[in-house]
């Protein structure tokens, strides 16, 4: 039953999810740590001048105390294995302290509120491109694989190998010096402009500040999802049953988008978003190269200011997200296979 | 029996392939009758399942036909474009049942809903203007012919046994009434239960439905059970042609018979010879030695004639197949 | 779960090596791909001789190796385009020497003969020598048009022994004015700003009323002179030589911080090519061993195998590696290494599938009934068959490899100690290329990084086109 197969997959992400958080707080248990002695210390210069008419010694028996108390509440004091655990159950609460040296657009330094508010941005470009890049990669594989072997087929392969091994962040470095420096017709950076318009010219900002990124990811992206589009459609229209769907009197078109197509559809949809699933966090940094306001770009800025509170809350929050994703897929898939759909396993 | 359903005249069909032609069919003449059931027998490769897809004109590229004709109740379907084939020939006069009916359903779709397609595609012809409801009664009627339950028609592909598939594919095949069935293999995937069931139910279509068939198999003993007339192929041609009586009254061992009175052509008789039958002692099991001919570079001369126990020098020459009995076609220098 | 037909382990090991070539070269993606893969060879192996600056593996991130060349130059070569041509960067050696002795005192006297030819002036003139002692230097010029100008006179303390550089950019601007003075009308000489004036665009224009404002270049033989007077017995100086830091530089240009690109991108290739083979041989042969054994031991020992595969191929790669990266400051072959350990996930699960049917086959029945071993089951008879889909697999992970590596060395977090085309796209970016049109520098060494990803890719599709010939064409 569907449902049972969704429940699984989901309590295996979660539980994926729950010993990935486990390994980083292992690796990263150190420098985390680090950082928060160092915010500790911090804290306590401000509080202990407030003390104005305290002795000298009364001064240090009450950061001496005062500093063993914020030990045991963020578990400083305790044994190693311990320390981790509770590193992994902040982590997994989204308890993930302050940032030392980035304030998020309200100036607040919560380093939760600092990711949450580039997500959105990422969200929209990200979004955006996978919609372009699977509506003309699946479009141009279907061409391929209808005219298998011949100029189209073989033109846009290469192409697609040209483009195998292209950091996406190069060709926007490269759109960038030609579309809005030798040729001025984007602009080069940022999300709005300055100072940012209102209402309808706003929203028409931001298409115009986010047509240069999504050209960018398209362009070195969709061929992927071309390749394999070809591939799954070439292998389906050999099967017998497109043969004998042509036998029964079919229109070519009745074949190709309803039998072919309908066939192709779970494994397209999945292993395609798959792909670009994949790419969308691999290509994430490129976001930095247009100082797009996102996840990628707050990478950029946490590890330049060497802020590791932030790196480090980045990173489970992208491992989640990339987790959630994928069972997300899987979920996908099995509404469409109507072989996990009715129960019997495929 | 009738007059002639479909005749084939010179039909050749050659495989495009990177090495060059295959002649798959080389040279194929016959006729089917109304009301016959056409047996074609012959080894893997021999081109029977190729002639059959060539009967509705769906060859699997690279195939392509080079030459002859094939007349389906007085058209000529080579002559046709893909379209007025689509709508005229496929399903209406000629359908098929496949090879390994079992990949001929696709599997993201119901069995009801492939059966309703192939129903609404043809709306035209058979049924002037089939509603929904009107469809579903059609399909539930020819699901029973088949022995199966109603409610199959809402289940997926994969939720049938291989048996049960079969005869979806057989329903499909003949809700439209076409003039001629071609069955290809349609029992060779099952156990023999299921085997001598569907045969049954074939066999009682026929008589209900009073159709023409061509049934395609390697399998004698099947083709003994239905077919009126055999046909036997090889290495692209037809070597033998006569009625299932005489081919399979054939008595006694030996390569070489007397025509009329069992198959003559040593292919045929070997075939036989290397059925094993269930009152006979079988001391050491028959076989036909040597491998069939490359069809990419026929031989000059009789093409069986390299495996032939009986050859003899006049073989280097094609025989020609012609009447040596009543009714009896053969291709042999030494049948008449 | 897709469709697709597997590559069948059986009919695709038959190529063995030998065919598996021959049918490579039967592919003109192939046949490409393996050019290419032998002109970078050729580079790594051939790299010393190659490249301009022999020790820039080494030396690119010290500043002073550096400190002759232009800033932010063009290549050399893109004079053929400009309507202006610029000088190109030159060393001299005298053209004559002449040696005087009077009282205790020698008078050296080394002369340079430059000829000058361009319409953009260099950058900077260095005389360089290696020099020992109190040395009082004067550099003198003598111009096309007969005008002779002392651009510097200064006393060299150069101890035992050391590098002397007098540079004519950071001390002829008196000089320079000097010359400007007595050109340009006091007006002209009241808006006049000493510290921004560059003396090399003095002193190699046309003298004359608006040569500030509109400079046209006076092109002739200038003569250099060097003048060293040798007081003691023991001052001595060796090897002069004139260094000409042209406007336009080598054949890639130069970075902002004077550095050579066509030697910085020659030098990464050895890295690219390393990271990539290495990190794609790893992962894969620890992926295949990986699905083999997942796949024969089946039960338990499968059950956790997919369990820490699960852990592993549910992570993105590329922000964890940023991460480690910059906390820990790992050095390039730890980066490597934490690479093959997230790469292997790839191949898994189609030589998980391919194994598993290998496992019916009977022959590894017939082995196992005569008493063969798992360990020898698994890596004499499983492993080989799945060869060509594993050297497949490999190509086609080296361009991940490399492209990873470079994000890594873009956010600046690349080994410090080596050379890679990814760091010096950091230093373009943040150097500021990209806005300022410094194509020289962006182009390159990403161009590099593509070039490399095609060849790989070329190489491991062909292959990839011989495991499934079905979906050659129809």
């Amino acid at each position: 039953m569907y449902l049972r197969y969704a429940l699984r997959r989901i309590l295996n992400a979660l539980a994926i999810f729950v010993v990935e958080m486990f390994i980083f707080s292992v690796l990263f248990t150190a420098t985390a740590e680090r950082t928060l002695r160092a915010q500790i210390e911090e804290s306590l210069q401000p509080e202990a001048a407030r003390l104005r008419n305290a002795t000298a010694e009364q001064v240090q028996r009450f950061v001496t105390e005062r500093r063993a108390y914020l030990y045991h509440a963020s578990h400083l004091d305790q044994p190693a294995f311990a320390r981790v655990l509770w590193r992994t159950l902040d982590t997994l609460t989204f308890q993930f302290g302050n940032s030392i040296t980035i304030k998020s657009s309200r100036g607040e330094r919560g380093v939760w509120r600092i990711i949450a508010e580039t997500v959105p941005p990422t969200v929209m470009l990200f979004t955006t491109s996978i919609v372009l890049q699977v509506l003309v990669g699946v479009w141009l594989g279907i061409k391929q694989a209808q005219r298998a072997g011949r100029t189209l087929d073989k033109s846009a392969s290469i192409v697609t190998m040209v483009v195998y091994g292209l950091p996406t962040w190069w060709v926007a470095m490269l759109l960038i010096m030609l579309l809005a420096y030798a040729l001025p017709i984007f602009p080069s950076g940022g999300m709005y402009a300055l100072p940012p318009p209102n209402g309808l010219a706003s929203a028409i900002d931001v298409l115009w500040h986010m047509a240069l990124p999504v050209i960018t990811l398209v362009l070195v992206n969709f061929w992927g999802v071309a390749l394999l589009a070809r591939n799954i459609v070439l292998g389906i229209l050999q099967e017998d049953y497109i043969s004998a769907a042509r036998a029964r009197g079919l229109s070519e078109r009745a074949v190709l988008y309803g039998h072919a197509m309908r066939t192709a559809a779970p494994p397209l949809t999945t292993i395609a978003l798959l792909s670009l699933l994949s790419s969308v966090f691999g290509n994430i940094i490129f976001e930095g190269i247009f100082s797009w306001p996102g996840m990628g770009n707050l990478y950029w800025i946490s590890i330049e200011q060497g802020d590791t509170a932030v790196t480090l809350g980045l990173l489970a929050v992208t491992t989640g997200l990339y987790v959630a994703g994928l069972a997300f897929l899987d979920l996908i898939y099995g509404l469409l296979d109507p072989r996990i759909k009715t129960g019997t396993a495929p | 029996m009738g007059d002639a359903v479909i005749t084939v005249r010179d039909l050749e069909l050659q495989y495009f392939t990177r090495r060059g032609p295959v002649r798959a069919v080389d040279g194929v003449s016959f006729e089917l009758l109304r009301g016959e059931t056409l047996g074609l027998v012959g080894e893997s490769g021999c081109g029977k399942t190729s002639l059959g897809t060539a009967l509705l004109a769906v060859l699997a590229p690279p195939g392509k036909i080079v030459g002859g004709s094939i007349m389906v109740d007085g058209l000529d379907i080579l002559k046709l474009n893909d379209d007025e084939l689509r709508r005229q020939v496929r399903w209406e006069k000629v359908s098929m049942v496949f090879q390994g009916a079992m990949n001929s359903l696709t599997p993201v779709y119901t069995v009801g809903s492939q059966m309703n397609e192939t129903l609404q595609r043809h709306k035209r012809t058979a049924y002037s203007s089939t509603s929904r409801r009107e469809a579903r009664k059609v399909i539930e009627r020819y699901l029973e012919m088949v022995g199966l339950p109603s409610d199959v028609a809402n289940r997926y592909p994969h939720e049938l046994s291989g048996g049960m598939k079969q005869r979806v594919v057989i329903a499909t095949a003949l809700f439209l009434e076409p003039s001629v069935v071609v069955l290809d293999e349609p029992t060779t995937a099952l156990d023999v239960i299921v085997q001598a069931q569907i045969l049954n139910t074939i066999k009682e279509l026929k008589r209900r439905l009073d159709l023409s068939l061509i049934f395609i198999t390697h399998d004698l003993a099947t083709e003994a059970e239905v077919a009126d007339r055999v046909l036997v192929m090889y290495a692209g041609r037809i070597v033998e042609s006569a009625p299932n009586e005489t081919i399979f009254a054939t008595a006694g061992a030996g390569a070489s018979g007397a025509p009329g009175r069992g198959a003559c052509h040593p292919y045929t008789r070997m075939l036989l010879a290397a059925t094993p039958r269930l009152h006979e002692r079988v001391r050491e099991p028959a076989f036909i030695p040597g491998t069939p001919p490359d069809l990419l570079a026929p031989t000059l001369g009789c093409r069986f004639r390299p495996r032939c126990p009986v050859a003899f020098d006049r073989c280097s020459a094609d025989p020609p197949l012609r009447e040596v009995a009543p009714g009896h076609m053969a291709a042999c220098w030494r049948c008449g | 779960m897709s469709n697709q037909e597997l590559p069948n382990a059986r009919t695709a090991a038959r190529p063995w090596l030998r065919d598996l070539l021959g049918e490579l070269a039967r592919q003109p993606a192939g046949v490409a791909g393996f050019l290419m893969l032998a002109l970078f060879l050729a580079g790594a192996v051939f790299e010393k001789r190659l490249i301009t600056f022999g020790e820039t593996d080494s030396r690119w991130h010290d500043i002073t190796y550096w400190d002759e060349q232009p800033a932010d130059a063009a290549p050399f070569w893109t004079n053929a385009f400009a309507s202006q041509k610029s000088a190109v960067s030159l060393l001299l050696s005298p053209s004559s020497s002449a040696h005087e002795s009077s009282g205790g005192a020698r008078l050296l006297t080394h002369v340079f003969t430059f000829p000058y030819r361009y319409d953009l002036p260099p950058r900077d003139l260095v005389v360089r020598f290696r020099g020992a002692g109190d040395l009082p230097v004067a550099v003198t010029m003598t111009r096309p048009d007969g005008q002779e100008i002392t651009l510097d006179q200064e006393q060299v303390s150069a101890g035992s022994g050391s590098d002397v550089r007098v540079s004519v950019d950071k001390s002829a601007g008196q000089a320079a004015l000097g010359f400007l003075q007595g050109n340009e009308s006091v007006d002209v000489m009241a808006g006049v700003d000493a510290d921004r004036i560059r003396p090399t665009s003095v002193l190699f224009s046309q003298a004359g009323p608006g040569m500030l404002a509109k400079p046209r270049a006076l092109k002739g033989d200038y003569t250099i002179r060097l003048l060293v007077v040798l007081v003691t017995p023991t001052a001595q100086i060796s090897r002069p030589t004139l260094v000409v830091t042209g406007r336009v530089s080598g054949l890639l240009g130069t970075d902002n911080s004077k550095r050579d690109l066509w030697s910085g991108v020659i030098a990464g290739i050895k890295w690219a090519l390393l990271i990539g083979l290495l990190t794609a041989f790893v992962s894969v042969a620890i992926g295949v061993v990986w699905g083999v054994t997942a796949a024969y031991f089946g039960g338990p020992v499968n059950w956790l195998m997919q369990r820490i595969f699960e852990i592993f191929s549910n992570q993105p790669v590329l922000p964890l590696l940023i991460v480690i990266s910059a906390i820990f400051k790992p050095h390039i072959w730890f980066l490597i290494v934490i690479m093959a350990v997230f790469f292997w996930t790839g191949p898994v699960k189609t030589v998980y599938a391919m194994a598993l049917s290998l496992r019916e086959e009977t022959y590894i029945e017939a082995s196992r009934a005569l008493g063969a071993g798992s360990a020898r089951l698994i890596f004499r008879h499983m492993v080989p068959m799945l060869i060509p889909y594993a050297f497949a697999s490999m190509a086609l992970s080296v361009p991940g490899a490399v492209v990873y590596e470079s994000t890594v060395s873009l956010l600046g977090l690349g080994d410090a100690t080596i050379v890679t085309w990814g760091q010096i796209l950091h230093d373009a970016f943040t150097g500021g290329a990209v806005l300022g049109g410094l194509w020289w520098w962006v182009v390159p060494p990403g161009l590099m990084i593509a070039l490399m990803g095609m060849t790989f890719s070329f190489i491991g599709f062909a292959m990839d086109r011989i495991l499934h010939p079905k979906l050659r064409r129809r």
